[in-house]
């Protein structure tokens, strides 16, 4: 006869000193763990109520503009710099990091400014930004080493010709050296100081400045954009132009056949960077190559495009906002219809943005509203409003993909979180396993019906609430009347068109 | 242009299998119908995987397992997007489990302990029910005989046990107001306390810290130390006690037949629902479905959850009351086996997923009282004279099963009694104090600290508690069907009113679409239309159920307001003069139309002499 009962060594079972961790042992059978379905579901639902607790997706508003904010230019190459065009001529070159404007250029172009770009390099140390006007027909390069103090570093470029802006090493320094707010260098007087110069000051320098080039044309300008590396831009008026920034006189003007009609924006493709788009009055969105100096193919869409963005990471990518509420993204190798569209908002869409992994998209509306949106679903993800915030024009996500930022018509550039819920600062190891298997866990229960309302519930400004039963109504009252007009025509004769294919018009080779 | 559309490639062409390529690195495979991918192209794969590494072919272990694949019935899902999702989903919960059964046996199963046993040589005649306890208590360890040990509490009444879910306190109640709770295994006493009142039952809530004890009217709720800190004055002539740690829910049953469940997190009675069955005789709970079983006097069994006033099923499962109910919590069961005894002697299995008939029943000699189920499945009876141990009853034998051990308490009768979660221990409650008694292979050696730490310290205490009201299971989700969460809703025939209301206006047909106008013709009778005017006056006064009645015969221009009086008198069923005076005059009356057709017809010659007036 041979009896063994349990017997459990503390050893094993006790920690081993007074600091160290309780030892765990674990035995995954099912039957040791009851219930594990419904704790997992009760663990689901809290999670997507905690998402919704925490999320707080504004951060600040950037004042200063004494008119509405209708273009945003973010630098590509460095975090927190961004620059607003307001709708009397001001240009204000807003620091995020320290929430306040580093530079204030108050008449830089008689009227509303059009566009906003920054140069690809920076020259003599001294960063480049590009405006045009849209009434005064010029287009301007201002340069100062304000716009970048950290540039002024001078032991860094000691013997080195910088400024002829093709150096890899140029650019690899304004990558690295541009980030303002970090620890401001407090530079030469003469130049205006460094980051903790005061407001008085700074307005003065602004007010001094002077373009370092401008170019003039009959026509104004509504849009323009810069090459990714080239020192060369375009700019949309009633045909796209392309100009050297050394040059005063255009280097070719590109349109579609004799069309003449107003390109109100123009857009570099940022992989294949030759490649440029349009989209015009006309309804109209337009691809050329500057190398063949050609426009290479035209599509005309149901209703005109607000704006347009190139995806960064699918070169073939491109994304419309458009005037009938939606956004259109379209594989350029096929522009018979679009890939995806975007359906929420209740107002035309001004502004569209991709983020940086290309993977979502921001859009700002004539509704006052900004919605985030995955790519690969038409529903859009997140809705940002605020009480004081009046029509969106422009939108973008800053280079880091953390925040967006929105330019309105009361005058400030909104900051917003790009993820509501997500916590600024930093994350602990545990606290992030834990973010991350809350956010699993919300995406597994979703589809249950009460996880699922908690998660997509947002609260939206009673005017677009109205406005979305309205919109809802009146397509809907279309639709039947499409089916009773096909209910009393001949079969066949009136198909259902599938809403895709109504978005393009023609396509024009 | 050309170069970026050159570069981009065409668009992948619809429903074309790929051609299979040499790869010139290691890939990864996703299947026959999918082209493999190349991770040094791909560096951000669509959907996160394990390190190959750990890639179960990898291990030594299981290189002979083949893939795993998701299961065949996905492939009919028609979305492409959802197809992928579902089986991705399969496939993960598939791996998962290869490697938990891995994970159990490489890490776990070590570290256990080792399962307890007896092992006896049946040649040599040696049985293991003829094992006695000083016997076992030889064999074993120091500290495992330390395990078995009497508390004799004599002229206290009969005991009732109950232990923690980690098996490491115990408390003790006598039917005459003793009440104790205790660390056994470190022999602390936490509690001992004098009620000096009747005490039908004890139980722990969530910890050690707090318990319930049924007293003589109420139920009260003690602490650690024994103060008394809740009454629970809704809870009258309670006599069972049950309490469903992952809901934090008091379940108690008095002597009215109430079962009452007390939300124990937030101090309010959640329900109470009437048995129609008077006192209860027996009262267990399942701790895999939260379904409380209640045993009545009758011979029958009942099932409830307070999601319902009616019980779940009842069924006849003794000739006479039911002594006691117990549920089998072991991997074989997991709560699908249900132990009944009556007072008729006999125990029987019952399985849950068919009610109909027991899977097994024998008489034992002495009436049973309680019934208890071990870790692993283990079956004790105890009754006059001690308690028996089973094991390996479900197979289909119609042989009483044979004991595996007898634990003989001469004189003594079991009034209560419960395995130790986790140990070889069955601590029996008795007139004279508790014995706790040793039945080596019945604990569940490999324990789980996330769920319940036999050796939990203060500090894990306190967050498992914390996370454990944080995971409070709604009540609403205590169901017989515990797969039902989460599965997805078979659709059976027509929609239900919701979803009809969800429908936008242009997807209703064309009757709902009227009917939402409002220009719907709900006459679904008779022909529609056909109603004439005179008619519809009728039915204005008389309302709607004159419409069932056909109108025969109705010539046009005949009717008259004489008809229509007639009509209505006819409906009251009165009979009275002006009715008579009526009714003879239009007999008159259709007898002269009579006279007249025939007349005109030519039957009948008018006579025109001077006799004529004599008709």
């Amino acid at each position: 006869m041979k009896i063994n009962m349990i017997s459990r060594s503390l050893d094993d079972h006790l920690p081993s000193s007074s600091t160290a961790p309780h030892p765990l042992q674990r035995n995954l059978a099912p039957h040791l763990h009851p219930f594990a379905k419904p704790r997992e579901y009760t663990r689901a639902l809290t999670a997507a109520k905690m998402e919704r607790m925490f999320a707080k997706p504004f951060v600040d508003a950037l004042g200063g503009h004494q008119d509405g904010v209708y273009c945003l230019g973010t630098d590509p190459r460095r975090v927190a710099i961004v620059a607003g065009g307001g709708g009397d001529g001001e240009v204000i070159v807003h620091s995020l990091a320290l929430r306040r404007p580093i530079m204030k250029i108050p008449q830089a172009h008689k009227g509303m400014v059009g566009g906003l770009c920054w140069t690809a390099e920076a020259r003599d140390g001294k960063r480049g930004l590009v405006t045009c006007g849209k009434l005064d027909g010029t287009v301007k390069v201002w340069r100062s080493e304000a716009f970048a103090p950290g540039l002024r570093d001078k032991e860094a470029f000691e013997g080195n010709e910088f400024g002829s802006g093709e150096g890899s090493s140029s650019q690899a320094i304004l990558d690295t050296a541009g980030a303002v707010g970090e620890n401001g260098y407090d530079f030469d007087e003469e130049e205006g100081g460094g980051l903790a110069i005061d407001t008085g000051r700074r307005d003065q320098l602004g007010k001094n400045l002077e373009p370092s080039m401008t170019y003039t044309s009959k026509n104004g300008f509504n849009g323009i954009d810069h090459h990714r590396n080239d020192p060369v831009f375009a700019t949309a008026s009633n045909t796209v132009q392309i100009w050297d920034e050394t040059r005063s006189n255009p280097l070719s003007t590109l349109q579609f056949g004799n069309s003449l009609e107003t390109v109100s924006g123009v857009k570099f493709n940022q992989s294949e960077t030759s490649v440029l788009a349009s989209i015009g009055g006309d309804r109209t969105l337009c691809l050329y190559d500057i190398r063949t100096g050609k426009a290479e193919r035209r599509i005309v869409m149901q209703f005109r495009s607000n704006c347009l963005s190139w995806c960064p990471t699918l070169p073939t990518t491109l994304l419309l906002g458009s005037e009938d509420h939606n956004l259109y993204t379209f594989d350029i190798r096929d522009l018979k219809s679009p890939t995806q569209i975007y359906k929420g908002h209740v107002g035309g869409v001004m502004g569209c943005d991709w983020s940086p992994t290309g993977e979502e998209l921001v859009s700002g509306s004539y509704d006052r509203t900004i919605r985030l949106w995955n790519r690969d679903s038409g529903k859009s993800r997140d809705v940002y409003h605020t009480k004081r915030m009046q029509r969106v024009f422009d939108v973008t996500y800053t280079p880091t993909a953390d925040f967006v930022l929105s330019a309105s018509d009361d005058g400030n550039v909104r900051i917003w979180k790009s993820n509501a819920s997500s916590k600024l600062g930093p994350v602990s190891t545990k606290e992030r396993q834990a973010i991350e298997y809350r956010q699993k866990l919300v995406e597994r229960w979703a589809s249950t019906k009460d996880v699922r309302a908690v998660k997509d519930r947002r609260h939206v400004p009673a005017s677009v609430h109205n406005t979305v039963k309205l919109k809802r109504e009146m397509i809907e009252a279309s639709k039947v009347k499409e089916d009773r007009r096909r209910k009393h025509s001949r079969a066949g004769k009136e198909k259902p068109k599938a809403e895709r294919k109504k978005a393009v018009i023609a396509e024009q080779l | 242009m050309d170069a970026l559309i050159a570069s981009a490639g065409p668009i992948k062409p619809k429903r074309q299998k790929p051609v299979p390529r040499k790869a010139l690195h290691k890939t990864v495979d996703r299947g026959p119908d999918k082209e493999a991918i190349d991770p040094s192209t791909h560096s951000i794969l669509s959907s996160t995987r394990l390190p190959s590494s750990f890639h179960h072919s990898s291990l030594p272990t299981g290189s002979s397992e083949a893939q795993i694949r998701p299961e065949a019935s996905i492939a009919r899902i028609g979305d492409k997007k959802l197809r992928a999702k579902v089986a991705r989903n399969d496939v993960s919960v598939k791996r998962a489990q290869v490697e938990r059964d891995e994970v159990n046996e490489w890490l776990n199963a070590p570290l256990a302990g080792g399962a307890g046993g007896i092992e006896v040589d049946e040649e040599e005649g040696e049985r293991t029910w003829k094992v006695r306890q000083d016997e076992i208590v030889r064999e074993v360890g120091v500290a495992s005989a330390a395990k078995k040990f009497d508390l004799k509490l004599e002229g206290m009444g009969s005991y009732k046990v109950d232990y923690t879910r980690n098996g490491r306190h115990l408390a003790i109640a006598s039917s005459r107001g003793h009440v104790a709770t205790f660390d056994w295994q470190a022999g602390r006493l936490h509690s001992e306390i004098q009620l000096r009142e009747t005490v039908r039952d004890i139980k722990f809530l969530h910890s050690e810290a707090f318990y319930a004890v049924a007293q003589k009217k109420y139920v009260f709720i003690y602490d650690q130390d024994g103060v008394e800190i809740h009454k629970l004055k809704q809870h009258i002539d309670v006599t069972n006690l049950e309490f469903l740690p992952y809901h934090y829910l008091l379940v108690s049953i008095g002597h009215a037949g109430y079962i009452k469940y007390h939300d124990t997190s937030i101090g309010t009675l959640l329900t109470q629902i009437p048995t129609h069955l008077g006192s209860p005789s027996s009262f267990a709970q399942n701790p895999h479905s939260a379904i409380i079983h209640a045993g009545h006097s009758n011979g029958t069994m009942t099932l409830w959850s307070p999601n319902l006033t009616t019980p779940h099923v009842k069924l006849l499962a003794h000739r006479g009351p039911v002594t006691s109910i117990a549920v089998d919590p072991s991997e074989a069961s997991a709560g699908r086996y249900v132990a009944t005894s009556g007072m008729d002697g006999i125990v029987k299995i019952w399985d849950g997923r068919m009610w109909g008939k027991e899977v097994r029943s024998w008489l034992v000699r002495n009436t049973p009282t309680c019934l208890s189920y071990s870790g692993r499945g283990m079956l004790a009876v105890g009754g006059k004279g001690g308690v028996t141990t089973y094991r390996d009853l479900y197979s289909d034998s119609d042989k009483s099963p044979s004991s595996y051990l007898t634990l003989p308490l001469p004189g003594l009768s079991a009034s209560g009694s419960q395995f130790c979660p986790f140990d070889d221990v069955l601590a029996v409650g008795h007139e004279k104090g508790i014995s706790s008694l040793l039945v080596p292979g019945s604990g569940e050696p490999n324990f789980d600290s996330a769920e319940a730490d036999v050796f939990e310290t203060y500090s894990r205490r306190r967050e498992r508690e914390v996370r454990g009201v944080l995971e409070k299971v709604r009540p609403e989700l205590i169901t017989m069907d515990t797969d039902f969460l989460g599965r997805v809703k078979e659709v059976k025939g027509g929609e239900t009113y919701a979803e009809r209301e969800a429908r936008s206006y242009r997807q209703l047909g064309r009757l709902e679409r009227l009917r939402a106008d409002g220009k719907a013709d709900e006459d679904q009778g008779g022909p529609a239309g056909v109603v004439d005017g005179a008619d519809q006056d009728d039915e204005a006064e008389e309302g709607g159920e004159e419409r069932e009645e056909k109108r025969k015969k109705k010539m046009r221009g005949k009717g008259g307001s004489m008809k229509r009086y007639l009509k209505k008198k006819n409906k009251r069923n009165v009979v009275d003069e002006s009715l008579l005076a009526m009714k003879a005059k239009v007999a008159k009356q259709r007898q002269n139309e009579e006279i007249k057709r025939k007349v005109a017809s030519g039957e009948v010659v008018r006579e025109s002499g001077a006799l004529a007036r004599f008709g």
